[in-house]
């Protein structure tokens, strides 16, 4: 059975912007073969998986008897004969399959709640509503999704923005793989709005931009400091970078004479959009109607963000895939994988499977794990399979591809030299049926073996886990029949208080 | 400030000029297509103009080349014909409609919502108003705001999502009604809400009255021309506004009552703005103001019944529609358009003109005000509204008058394309085909039993008769046909169309079904001169009696052809020279029929007395059951049918020892003419034997029979057709048959498939009352007598369920047979019977009826040539039902003018069309379904040129089962 020994951790503080710009210096330098500028976060051990056979990655040959080594979170090499060395902790799993861990290119779980009642929100963001303990996170570490880009829900004109999580960690910073995944953006009108209204807050909402910009510039030229009083007042960083002006980026439109304004002065509650009209930030833009698409893409034509656009899109929108395949933009298609309808003419219902028609039009997509938690991404993959795209049609569309969409294709979607150590050893196949998540391995840190969960234990074998063994004692005491039924409802109660604190940490411990 | 937005203007401009829609096919082909709509009657409205009389309209690349008279086709264009009967008229343009309209902007005044972002052009909601002729409508932002957003006008079908949008900006939409001077507070947290800024409360929004409309509007005009904010109305209303004002673009503003259009009328003039007044349908007294001040109207009619709300009752509230609007302010030369409701559907948009034709608005006005009236008032009269050269080719082509209730689209187009058509499938023997619904509207209705309807109507549905009348519905797309005159399909009551020259009799119980074909081109013909039912009847009698059938030489297929099989059983008196003998063969089998009778009567008295016990155990009941089984094999008399058809599926239905048996199919092209046709071929193996028949349109004109062997799983068949010998060489294999046909000099290679291995006889209704005993029979129930297929027939006589036709000609033989008939208890069909006028009072009421010989003049011998008298006349004027026929094949086309022939000589027009049609069908019991036009029987029908049985008449067009004989 496979063996393995704990790695010491270090928490991690704030990971910031400026953390990304070293992880990709460190992306740089491991695959250079120096690994000294390993990032702290993950395990400085070494970890070698010995599984029965390795799946590198959708289009790669597979590998019988294969060998993943992990050096600093970052994995080093792969293939048959690889030296192990002799300090690396082994996990030999001769049964099993290695492949690398799913990425979720868009979901709104894992939060509080996913909306904001804002109609133009670009300043928030999904790092603080994340909740780590969020049963979300748990689960996505059972179906084996490593990488989860989590963005705000549909009910919001331009929603804040996004954050790549991993789902391991007991802070949002020890998750963050990447801390401005896009802002989200709804083409679907929200409730109380149309799709003029929606169209026209949304037009606006750059014009009021544009303008305000242009009320800076002008302020500027007239010797006003209005902007820094209240730069001050708010209490914004007015030092370094954001002391020095910077010239308009964009490519659609630009205000001139932008650069005499500090960045620092610029409105928070502004900055977000200016980055995305900038293009220093992608945009996740949800249509749910075919006819949306019109919309999102003049929206994203119209103010220069079209090349870092990934649309977010309802099954019923491959009427508008030949729109979405002149844009070029990628897709993540959500909410199920075949739409059906009635012919209006003959009352017959029509089935259309969805990643086919984009495929066939050239669109990349990448399937979404958003309907429950048991139809995820490799339940997707699977069935994509059986509706009619290749298998490495579908198990791109929930690894490579969704790592582009999120821009880590260089860091996690297969298993090679410089990526993520994140991988998942599967009992069988990842598309069978039959196939269980056996153990989840993330930056080179095992963090789920599905012999310790207890959840999953006690579901299918029954097995009381040690730490609620109490519970199962007194519920086998207690009989409705004895007491009069309030005393049995209070005793109930009483019982019950403590397992959702037990389960909570008992659950952390053996399921994370 | 200013130059900014003009930069986003010119940008947002730019954007739009930049592809964002792609055609959704590659379409560029089949758009440069040409094709030339031929209709009876166009109604350009393009200058007021009806052309009549055979109109062309020729399109390509989805615009209008050219429309008239004398249109010439071009080369290779592809003509779609809807016949002399259809009018064509302009795609209608609906000033209004219910889509897009969603909830309002929050602020007053909002002019930047476009409604072309509400647009949906994937749905499918708009086919109902496609179906109803509307081919754009206009779609409003939103409602019930002072200035709620720019409209837009769309196409509501067409698959090149560019071309839908036909203006992403067709009028500012406003209102200064009740509504829009309601709306609630307006509420904008501050983000984020401090305890110095605090949360705020909701702001009252203005206007509350007319006049603050009125001033409100003047300020926002005010803000616009002076490029000031208006914030109060709505964050950069204004600027917004200044926009619009720089295009022209007309106001559409929502003034319901008089002092409303009163203030805008007036706001519109002081601020020459070009006003169009919505929902205008008061605005009668008014008229001359609103011409005045330059602006046009559209007036909404209520079709959906009290959908104003009309329930006040007795007060002074109390509302009546008005329905001369539109015509008042058509003749004070306001421009205007005919809308729906905002809340009806624009597929009634017709029906609404139509409603406001009411008040005095003449056809064509009213046609305008749905077409190139909302056109022009939208500005998109460039592209739709009229049918002219270098406009969209939309079109509505209708069954009859644009506005005429009964009238109903049958097509609908949209840039050169159908959208839709009436019933989908159009192609002939379809299922789609005959249920469309079909109106045949005549000057006189010829019904069949005597009556006459002048005018009349007939409605076909499903393949039947629906409704007769003077006026009949008309569901929405029927096809209207209009002619002259209408009469039922005529009747051969003894003919052998179908016989192939065949002159041999066969058995009694043999089925007729199966010597019919659908699709046969003599067929055809037949019915197209109007004899649309044949009761077929072999050459030739034997003694038990041979079977006829009534079918449908123009059927569609089996099922449909066959109308009863047998129809009557085909006796004859005299069978030889020796007359001492007539009648014998005839008498016997009547007492055997009798004698049948009489057992079934003592069975079902016998079962009428019987009460069942009660219910057994289970092993009993199949200890019963096995008991039963040895009395299946039935003794030689009693054939049971279906276990005949049972055994005869043992027999040959093991799958390695009959694989030829069955119906083969499949498709052949023979040289010269190289076209694909189909072939059937019938077999039958016997031992070794194959006995076939063999029908191609391009092997022989009819049936080829064939016969042969098949040995050592060799086919080998050869047979003489109408274009030469014929032979077939193949091995059949699992249903799977490889070979050569020869047929002359031509050779070919064949693929066959076997679709049946049962020698399909015509699967119909029942006729017969079901006498078989249930398969668990308790111990003691009466046994019904086995069912005798020869005796069967007279049996059914008896009960009046079929026919019996004897020949016979003496007149002292006519009185004979009646007589043994008679005993039997059966109405005999008398067929010849030369004599029979002679005892014509002798015969009355105890005859089913009869068949007289071609020869219509009789020369009495007693009067010498002095005095002819005409059979039928004599007969039918005592009361005696006649009926034509031709014993011949495709003679059976020459009906008509022997019933003509019948009435020049003296025959009453209403007995001989009587006799073609529901006499024959009354004496031969298929008077229910066929030889009337009467609710739920067959559509079979034919359009004439003039009254019936006038030889001059002929028949212009064959319908049966409600499906057109072409």
């Amino acid at each position: 059975m496979p063996t393995t020994t704990p790695t010491p951790r270090l928490a991690l503080a704030a990971l910031t912007a400026a953390a990304l710009a070293v992880s990709s210096v460190a992306a740089g330098a491991a695959s250079s073969g120096s690994g000294e500028l390993a990032r702290p976060a993950a395990a400085e051990g070494k970890l070698a998986i010995k599984a029965g056979k390795v799946i590198p990655g959708p289009g790669r040959a597979a590998i019988d008897g294969g060998v993943i080594l992990i050096e600093g979170g970052r994995i080093t090499a792969v293939g048959r004969d690889v030296q192990i060395p002799w300090d690396a902790t082994v996990i030999d799993a001769p049964d099993w399959t290695a492949f690398p861990g799913f990425v979720e290119a868009h979901t709104s779980r894992g939060m509080d709640r996913p909306n904001e009642n804002l109609e133009v929100a670009p300043f928030l963001s999904v790092r603080d509503s994340i909740d780590p303990i969020n049963f979300y996170f748990e689960d996505a570490l059972r179906w084996g999704l490593t990488t989860i880009n989590v963005e705000q829900g549909h009910e919001t004109v331009i929603a804040g923005q996004g954050i790549v999580v991993k789902p391991w960690g007991l802070t949002v910073e020890e998750m963050t793989v990447k801390p401005v995944a896009g802002i989200k953006i709804s083409a679907t009108p929200k409730r109380t709005l149309s799709g003029a209204t929606q169209a026209q807050v949304l037009r606006r909402a750059f014009g009021d931009l544009r303008r305000y910009l242009e009320d800076l510039v002008q302020q500027k030229k007239e010797g006003s400091d209005r902007s820094r009083r209240e730069a001050l007042f708010q209490g914004r960083e007015l030092e370094g970078e954001k002391a020095k002006g910077r010239a308009m980026e964009g490519s659609a439109w630009k205000v001139e004479g932008l650069e005499r304004v500090p960045r620092g002065e610029i409105d928070e509650k502004q900055e977000p959009l200016l980055a995305l009209v900038e293009g220093r930030i992608p945009a996740f833009v949800y249509c749910g109607r075919p006819s949306d698409v019109r919309l999102a893409l003049e929206v994203a034509r119209e103010n220069g963000f079209l090349a870092r656009t990934t649309l977010v899109v309802s099954p019923v929108c491959w009427k508008a895939a030949d729109e979405i395949a002149e844009a070029g933009v990628p897709i993540v298609i959500e909410g199920g994988l075949v739409h059906t309808e009635r012919d209006p003419f003959t009352g017959k219902e029509i089935e259309t499977f969805v990643p086919k028609v984009f495929q066939e039009r050239g669109v990349r997509f990448a399937l979404s794990a958003s309907n429950s938690t048991s139809e995820s991404l490799w339940y997707q993959a699977a069935l994509a399979t059986g509706l009619g795209l290749t298998r490495e049609q579908a198990l791109a569309a929930v690894t490579t591809v969704p790592a582009e969409i999120l821009g880590l294709g260089k860091r996690v979607g297969s298993l090679e030299p410089g990526k993520d150590g994140n991988v998942l050893l599967f009992s069988g196949d990842p598309l069978s049926v039959s196939s269980w998540v056996e153990r989840v391995i993330l930056e080179g840190v095992e963090v789920y073996d599905r012999s310790k969960d207890v959840r999953m234990k006690h579901l299918l074998e029954g097995v009381t886990p040690p730490s609620t063994a109490a519970m199962g004692e007194e519920e086998e005491v207690t009989h409705e029949d004895e007491g009069s039924p309030p005393e049995a409802g209070d005793e109930k109660k009483d019982e019950k208080e403590p397992p959702p604190k037990n389960g909570g940490n008992g659950g952390k411990g053996g399921g994370r | 400030m200013k130059r900014g937005v003009a930069a986003l203007l010119a940008l947002a401009a730019l954007a739009w000029a930049l592809p964002a829609w792609t055609p959704a096919r590659s379409e560029a082909a089949a758009r440069a297509e040409v094709v030339a709509l031929q209709a009876g009657t166009a109604h350009l409205v393009e200058g007021g103009k009806v052309l009549e009389g055979g109109v062309t309209i020729v399109v390509r690349d989805g615009k209008i080349l050219a429309a008239g008279k004398d249109v010439a086709v071009p080369p290779g264009a592809r003509v779609v014909d809807y016949g002399a009967d259809a009018v064509i008229v302009p795609g209608l343009v609906a000033a209004n409609s219910p889509y897009g309209v969603g909830p309002p902007s929050r602020r007053t005044a909002d002019p930047g919502v476009l409604a072309v972002d509400n647009f949906d052009p994937f749905s499918s909601a708009y086919l109902a108003d496609v179906a109803g002729g509307v081919t754009s409508a206009y779609l409003a932002p939103a409602r019930g705001r002072l200035i709620s957003g720019q409209g837009a006008v769309v196409k509501l079908a067409g698959d090149d999502l560019r071309r839908r949008v036909v203006s992403r900006s067709a009028a500012l939409q406003g209102s200064v009604g009740a509504e829009a001077r309601d709306v609630p507070g307006y509420w904008d947290p501050p983000v984020p809400a401090t305890v110095e800024v605090g949360l705020g409360v909701a702001e009252p929004q203005l206007p509350r009255t007319t006049m603050g409309a009125i001033v409100a509007l003047t300020e926002l005009l005010e803000a616009a021309r002076s490029g000031k904010e208006a914030d109060a109305y709505g964050p950069g209303a204004a600027r917004e506004l200044a926009r619009v004002l720089g295009t022209g673009l007309p106001w559409r503003i929502d003034a319901g009552t008089e002092t409303e259009i009163r203030a805008i009328l007036r706001l519109a003039q002081s601020e020459r703005l070009p006003l169009v007044i919505d929902g205008a349908e008061r605005a009668g007294e008014l008229a001359d103001e609103i011409r005045r001040a330059g602006a046009s109207a559209i007036v909404e009619v209520d079709v959906a019944p009290n959908s104003a709300g009309r329930d006040f009752g007795k007060g002074r509230d109390d509302r009546w529609p008005v329905f001369d609007t539109a015509a008042r302010l058509v003749r004070a030369g306001v421009p205007i358009a005919i809308a729906t409701e905002d809340s009806v559907r624009p597929r009634d948009l017709r029906f609404a003109a139509a409603v406001a034709s009411r008040g005095g608005l003449a056809a064509d006005a009213a046609l305008r005000a749905i077409t190139l009236g909302p056109a022009e008032i939208l500005g998109v009269a460039d592209r739709v509204g009229s049918i002219a050269p270098g406009k969209d080719a939309d079109f509505a082509v209708l069954n009859g008058p644009p506005l005429s209730a009964a009238s109903s689209v049958v097509a609908t187009w949209i840039d050169g394309e159908p959208v839709w058509e009436v019933a989908g499938s159009d192609a002939p023997g379809s299922k789609a085909a005959r249920s469309k619904a079909i109106v045949i509207e005549v000057a006189e209705l010829y019904v069949g039993d005597g009556e006459v309807l002048r005018p009349g109507q007939v409605l076909m549905q499903g393949g039947r008769i629906a409704e007769v009348g003077r006026r009949v519905a008309h569901p929405l797309g029927a096809v209207v046909v209009r002619g002259p005159a209408a009469m039922p399909g005529m009747i051969d009551a003894f003919g052998h169309l179908g016989l192939d020259g065949s002159s041999k009799a066969p058995p009694t119980d043999y089925k007729l079904a199966r010597v019919v074909e659908p699709g046969d081109r003599v067929d055809r013909m037949v019915a197209r001169a109007g004899v649309t039912t044949v009761v077929l009847t072999p050459r030739g009698t034997s003694s038990s009696g041979t079977p006829m059938m009534a079918y449908k030489p123009a059927g569609q297929d089996l099922e449909s052809m066959v109308l009863s099989d047998p129809t009557a059983l085909h006796l004859a008196w005299t069978h030889s020279r020796n007359r001492v003998e007539s009648g014998k063969d005839v008498r016997e089998v009547l007492a055997k029929a009798v004698e049948y009778e009489k057992k079934w009567k003592e069975y079902e008295a016998a079962i009428a007395k019987w009460t069942p016990p009660p219910p057994e155990p289970e092993a009993r009941v199949e200890s019963a059951k096995e008991e039963k089984k040895p009395e299946a094999g039935t003794p030689p008399e009693t054939k049971d049918e279906k276990k005949d058809e049972k055994a005869k599926g043992k027999e040959k239905k093991e799958p390695e020892a009959d694989p030829v048996t069955g119906i083969w199919e499949g498709k052949l092209a023979l040289p010269p003419n190289e076209s694909e046709v189909s072939l059937r071929l019938r077999m039958r193996l016997e031992g070794k034997v194959v006995t076939g028949a063999l029908r191609c349109a391009q092997v022989s004109e009819g049936l080829v029979p064939l016969g042969g062997t098949f040995e050592e799983g060799k086919l080998a068949l050869a047979g003489l057709g109408s274009r030469g010998f014929v032979s077939l060489s193949g091995e059949p294999k699992e249903g799977k048959l490889e070979g050569k046909l020869a047929v002359g000099s031509n050779e070919i290679e064949l693929k066959l498939e076997r679709t049946t291995k049962d020698l399909d006889e015509a699967r119909r209704p029942e006729l017969r009352r079901e006498k078989k005993p249930e398969e668990k029979e308790p111990k003691g129930k009466p046994r019904a007598p086995g069912i005798d297929a020869k005796l069967e027939p007279l049996r059914r006589a008896m009960h009046g369920e079929g026919a019996v036709v004897v020949d016979v000609d003496r007149a002292v033989e006519i009185l004979d047979c009646v007589k043994a008939f008679e005993e039997a208890g059966i109405k005999p069909v008398l067929y010849g019977a030369d004599e029979a006028w002679k005892v014509a009072d002798a015969l009355r009421g105890r005859v089913a009826g009869v068949i007289l010989t071609h020869q219509v003049m009789e020369v009495d011998p007693r009067k010498g040539l002095s005095e002819l008298r005409n059979r039928f006349a004599e007969l039918a004027l005592a009361g005696i039902p006649v009926a034509f026929h031709s014993a011949a094949e495709e003679g059976a086309s020459d009906l008509p003018l022997i019933a003509a022939y019948a009435v020049a000589q003296g025959m009453s027009p209403e007995g001989a069309l009587r006799a073609l049609t529901y006499d024959a069908a009354a004496m031969l019991a298929i008077a229910s379904r066929v030889g009337r036009l009467a609710r739920g029987m067959d559509g079979d029908v034919l359009l004439l040129d003039g009254p019936p049985l006038e030889p001059s008449t002929s028949v212009l067009r064959t319908w049966v089962n409600g499906e057109e004989v072409r």
